[in-house]
């Protein structure tokens, strides 16, 4: 039994390996934001170079969502300037965010208020 | 004549080719190498020569020499508002700001952390990414051939040419973009700004054809 590499396994097409250790040394004075019912949200901002296609491509492949809800979410950005690509822990938001600026796109996490 | 990224073959076979002659290759080559100085050296912008100077000085009629640092950039059309998220660190380059923008527009210390457990590996990612790419277009053919595995890595390597040059020319909202299109059809065809604008939309046609293709093959491979 292996259970090392499946806890550190990363979403299917995000083999870049993130070690989030140092994250939960620096964020011990706001625990709080950790809890479940205080969700924190990755956002990707409208930018007028990244290509359509591009956009959906790393949304599907990177997050493994449908092309229905990839184009979803690539209209939003490109509509509303800005759109809520994934939900959950701080840390999460941190990996996803940093992933998708490795995809060049233009990435921010927050607290979802 | 280019020809964009089509696939060729299947499973573990499958491959993205396209066709750019040497003066293509060049250009994109030589972008690509400005991108990993941009990502190398960030505190100083280099003064040195500017290697795309070089890469248009040897494209006989096209010789016409474009820069892309800010500092020969006056004159240019002004730029829209700046997303005020891009100015957050200061006396950055912006285009690298761009490559790596502030994690959090609301919280500088929650962005400074971020930027420092993240910079660095993003850095290296991103360089190691534009250096496959270099290797993948640095062929002696006619051809350029990326397996599987580099393509993706080819698709974020043009992005960040992409991203640099845009952020050159100050696209920065998508009015931008008709903006500087409306000013180029009124310059003169040896503007240095008309060239720069050429080049980014072959750049923009290159990734929009091994994006369609890549997204061709998520499709076929049942993800989603």
């Amino acid at each position: 039994m292996e259970l090392g590499p499946q806890l550190r396994a990363a979403p299917a097409a995000y083999s870049w390996g993130v070690s989030i250790a140092p994250v939960e040394q620096e964020v011990t004075e706001s625990s709080g934001d950790l809890a479940p019912d205080v969700p924190w949200i990755t956002l990707v901002w409208n930018d007028p170079v990244n290509l359509m296609s591009y956009v959906t491509y790393v949304f599907q492949s990177y997050f493994g969502y449908s092309r229905e809800k990839a184009e979803k979410l690539m209209m939003d950005v490109h509509t509303k300037g800005r759109a809520v690509v994934s939900t959950g822990p701080r840390e999460k938001m941190e990996i996803d965010t940093e992933a998708l600026q490795g995809f060049g796109l233009w990435a921010t996490f927050q607290k979802d208020h | 004549m280019a020809r964009g990224f089509r696939r060729r073959g299947k499973g573990a076979d499958l491959r993205y080719a396209a066709k750019l002659d040497e003066v293509e290759r060049g250009v994109v080559i030589g972008l690509m190498e400005q991108v990993i100085e941009l990502l190398d050296a960030p505190a100083a912008p280099t003064e040195a020569a500017d290697p795309f100077d070089q890469i248009v000085a040897g494209m006989g009629g096209l010789g016409i020499g474009v820069s892309v640092l800010p500092e020969d950039q006056q004159g240019w059309p002004s730029a829209g508002p700046v997303p005020e998220d891009a100015r957050s660190f200061g006396e950055r380059d912006p285009a690298l700001q761009r490559l790596l923008p502030a994690g959090n527009r609301s919280d500088e210390q929650v962005s400074a952390e971020f930027r420092r457990l993240t910079e660095d590996g993003l850095k290296q990612r991103k360089a190691a990414a534009l250096r496959r790419s270099i290797a993948a277009l640095s062929g002696d053919s006619g051809s350029v051939e990326v397996d599987a595995a580099t393509a993706p890595l080819l698709l974020a390597a043009l992005t960040d040419v992409r991203l640099v040059l845009g952020e050159r020319l100050e696209l920065r909202d998508d009015t931008d973009v008709e903006r500087l299109e409306v000013i180029v059809d009124t310059l003169a065809p040896d503007d240095p700004l008309v060239y720069a604008m050429v080049v980014y939309d072959f750049l923009t046609w290159l990734q929009e054809t091994l994006a369609g293709e890549l997204l061709r093959s998520l499709d076929s491979g049942g993800q989603g």
